[in-house]
């Protein structure tokens, strides 16, 4: 190395600068127990923390933040069963229209001032307000109001009977947040400042990031378990994955599918999974030939192998669909299934009236079926994949089969158009219920859009219109009874079902990923991984 | 020189108002309602409207144009829905990761680049020409992204020296770096070794030998000068490659830079945060490419009086 006279040699400084970087290894592995913290990198960044104005920025990594800084007066858990939380009980009014919460006495803010009736009556207020709760007005436009009838009770008042009010309460946006707080730091001021009365308290955010949270040792259940919870963002799964395998990070979210293996491989780690809340299906425009005809929609239905998909597409992290709602969505009925028979399939559409042709395809009356298929590419998981596979059943049926692949955001503008805008005949669609509620998912998408109105009212996007669903479902909203409350929504499962305006796919598993390490970590079907009550 | 320079800093102004023009145009062509994404599924026509009026949708075509345009002019980049205020702060809070990844790289492609292409023209047709030759065209041929997963997966995983996302001290920027650059680092020994080799042809180089100077003394100062102006001029251009190549490598290692702001920005259709950095962007390159023009002049005397 002639270059190189009289300095070191080449090959002496590689060597000692591996070294170097070598011996300064990141321990980080030990330095995540050593300090008693949980970091959590999520698959999309937490913009705003309050519940309030954008509520929780973006879903779902800011609403798992606001699970841990934030307690409601009631609460979920993992099958989205209610239990008290800053309400230790509560009663139902006889005439329905009214409920009294009795706080508890030691539950306090994480400024120190206490979760008193007026403190929640104060937030009960704000979230009525639909400029100030512009996401989630709908859950809480049936409540009428709040009274504090003392220093530790709270009445909350209903307009009609709403099935629903607990739900709502144990929402993201039923967070009891610090009105001290609201005073001085201003109205909106949740949203970088939040100040609540959970488990753990905000010690720094940097939105789009990072979020630090610390313990609150007055918390009302007792110090948690753990110093620190730290959320990070970390948009690529494969750098969430290799994440996890080095320890850098504890927990991660949003496991695609196909990479679930490479974390079963590795012993320090395991996968948590959770049937979703989210039915995917295939929306079809009921009001436009031939999918008007059921039994066209129930050869449709016929024609998927949809639990091979789940197996095949999803690797197993998937179910056929039983009914309309999700199997932990509340009043949830297996109501049915449409096995895979393309036999059955033709068989019905022969009854409709269809015959193959010379050339294969499918005809009525001269008319050949035709079909606009819409496909998202990104939106949902498996989308494109699954609307292929649809694609290539319905043209072995002969039918023509056109499809359409939109990219994820665009594909809204094609969904709750007017009728005669439809530009197609079937859509992939799946709505995610955000309080887990059948009797919201059934109304969004079933209940008989408004008379007269050009665009469905919220996603009853397949224009389905039964009076007997109405009726149960409208009934069901007002039944506090959760018996009677499960029969009214099993009796509109079955209709539903059976008239077929989806053809009915399958529901996801939520998967997340840990250290094996970390305990009492909470998959909820809400897409949430809950850290509230995680430790080593 | 300073007429030059002025003249080409003028000039920025109209180019940035074309790019506000073409980057306008597209916003009305592509499909997707910020409102829409932003509101949510369950928003009311109301909650929408509000949405849309807070970024200015609803207000005429050529009237939103006018503001954008004005808006180069004063700053006022309108309201982004993603960050819920102007688009300035969380840039200019990002700004120094992305120049930190940015500088890097370019530092890398000087100080790996360079020296190979020396080395390769050196020992030209022998094993270590073959090597570096054969190392270019493998780095050319690797997309970015893949040989980003490849570092994480041998330098984080596997060997656990370097951290595998998070820009956290020194050791952070190394992989994204590489990965961003090595498609530079190859182009710049490649075009290094090519010009070296004409130089080392020339008469100049001949002479100075005869003279008695010791080869290294040719090389270090006459020839690598001569080099090293084409050089320059193709690390200038690249800088394009840079901001935009910074965007994937920023989203695989979760680098909290403008690339990735950018990219989400996209995905939500905020329109007023994307056009923000757009300018920013372009402001950049045309920053950059006159720093690179005036470099060039004077590294080159004979340009001087042209």
């Amino acid at each position: 190395m002639r270059e190189l006279d009289g300095m070191l040699s080449r090959r002496t400084v590689l060597i000692a600068g591996a070294a170097a970087v070598a011996s300064s290894n990141l321990h980080l592995a030990e330095a995540a127990r050593a300090d008693n913290s949980l970091i959590y990198a999520q698959s999309v960044p937490v913009t705003h923390l309050g519940p309030d104005y954008g509520a929780f920025l973006r879903y779902p990594a800011g609403y798992e933040v606001g699970y841990v800084l934030f307690d409601r007066l009631v609460g979920f858990d993992d099958s989205l069963k209610i239990h008290p939380a800053l309400a230790e009980r509560w009663e139902v009014a006889p005439d329905g229209k009214s409920t009294t919460f009795f706080l508890r006495r030691n539950a306090l803010f994480h400024d120190g001032t206490p979760v008193s009736a007026a403190a929640v009556k104060f937030n009960i207020d704000r979230m009525l307000d639909p400029k100030r709760n512009t996401t989630n007005q709908p859950i809480w436009s049936p409540i009428a109001g709040a009274d504090a009838l003392d220093d530790w009770t709270v009445r909350i008042r209903t307009k009609e009977p709403y099935a629903l009010l607990l739900n709502t309460l144990a929402h993201g946006s039923g967070a009891i947040v610090s009105p001290a707080a609201i005073e001085k730091n201003g109205d909106d001021s949740m949203a970088l400042h939040p100040v609540g009365a959970g488990p753990y308290m905000l010690e720094s955010f940097n939105p789009g990031q990072e979020v630090v949270l610390k313990a609150f040792a007055s918390y009302w259940d007792g110090r948690p378990k753990l110093d620190k919870i730290v959320f990070r963002y970390v948009p690529e799964p494969s750098t969430r994955i290799a994440a996890l395998k080095t320890g850098s990070v504890d927990l991660i979210d949003a496991v695609p599918a196909h990479l679930v293996e490479s974390i079963k491989q590795d012993t320090a780690l395991e996968v948590l999974t959770k049937p979703g809340l989210r039915p995917m299906g295939l929306a079809m425009l009921t009001t436009r030939p031939p999918f008007d005809d059921v039994r066209v929609r129930r050869a449709l239905n016929h024609a998927i192998p949809v639990a091979t998909i789940a197996e095949k597409v999803f690797f197993g992290y998937a179910h056929a669909s039983d009914s309309p709602l999700a199997f932990n969505t509340s009043g949830h009925k297996s109501v049915g299934s449409y096995a895979y028979d393309a036999k059955r399939a033709s068989s019905l559409l022969a009854e409709a009236g269809f015959a193959r042709g010379a050339d294969g395809t499918l005809a009525r009356n001269g008319q050949p079926f035709v079909m606009r298929l819409l496909a998202s590419d990104g939106l949902f998981p498996g989308d494109l994949q699954t609307a292929e596979i649809a694609a290539r059943s319905f043209e072995a049926l002969g039918i023509k089969v056109t499809l359409n692949k939109i990219e994820a955001a665009a594909y809204w503008d094609y969904l709750r158009v007017p009728e005669a805008n439809v530009a197609w005949d079937l859509a992939i669609f799946g709505f995610n219920p955000s309080n887990g509620a059948g009797s919201y998912h059934l109304d969004a998408l079933f209940h008989s859009n408004p008379p007269g109105s050009d665009k469905p009212a919220a996603w009853n996007i397949v224009r389905y219109s039964n009076s007997e669903v109405d009726r149960l479902i409208d009934e069901a909203k007002t039944t506090v009874d959760p018996a009677k409350y499960d029969e009214l929504l099993g009796k509109a499962q079955e209709i539903i079902w059976n008239d077929a305006p989806y053809v009915w796919l399958q529901v996801n598993d939520i998967i997340s990923g840990a250290r094996k390490e970390v305990r009492d970590l909470r998959v909820w079907p809400i897409v949430f991984t809950i850290v509230r009550d995680a430790h080593y | 020189m300073l007429r030059f320079i002025a003249a080409r800093v003028l000039r920025i102004v109209p180019i940035l108002a074309g790019v506000v023009t073409i980057v306008f145009l597209i916003f009305q062509l592509v499909p997707g309602d910020p409102a829409v994404l932003m509101a949510g599924p369950m928003a009311t026509e109301e909650q929408i409207a509000a949405l849309r009026h807070a970024v200015g949708l609803d207000q005429p075509v050529y009237l939103q144009y006018w503001h954008h345009l004005a808006g180069l002019f004063t700053g006022n980049f309108g309201y982004s829905l993603t960050y819920k205020g102007s688009p300035l702060g969380e840039i200019l809070a990002r700004l120094p990761a992305t120049l930190a990844l940015a500088a890097t790289a370019i530092s890398l492609t000087v100080f790996l680049g360079i020296p190979a292409g020396i080395l390769a023209a050196l020992n030209r047709d022998r094993a270590a020409d073959y090597a570096i030759s054969f190392s270019v065209v493998a780095l050319l041929a690797m997309p970015n992204f893949w040989l980003g997963l490849v570092l994480i997966s041998v330098f984080s995983v596997d060997l656990g020296w370097l951290p595998s996302f998070g820009f956290e001290g020194w050791r952070s920027v190394i992989m994204p770096a590489l990965a961003l650059a090595a498609r530079l680092i190859a182009l710049v020994a490649r075009l290094t070794r090519g010009v070296m080799i004409e130089e080392l042809r020339k008469d100049y180089v001949r002479t100075a030998r005869a003279k008695g100077l010791p080869f290294r003394t040719v090389v270090l100062r006459h020839v690598l000068r001569n080099a090293l102006i084409p050089t320059m001029t193709v690390i200038g251009l690249q800088i394009g490659y840079l901001l935009g190549g910074s965007i994937v490598i920023e989203r695989l290692f979760a680098w909290p830079g403008i690339g990735d702001l950018l990219i989400n920005a996209v995905g939500l259709r905020d329109y007023n945060l994307i056009e923000a950095i757009t300018v920013l962007f372009t402001v950049c390159f045309l920053l950059i490419n006159l720093l690179v023009d005036i470099l060039y002049i004077a590294v080159n005397p004979r340009l001087r009086h042209a």
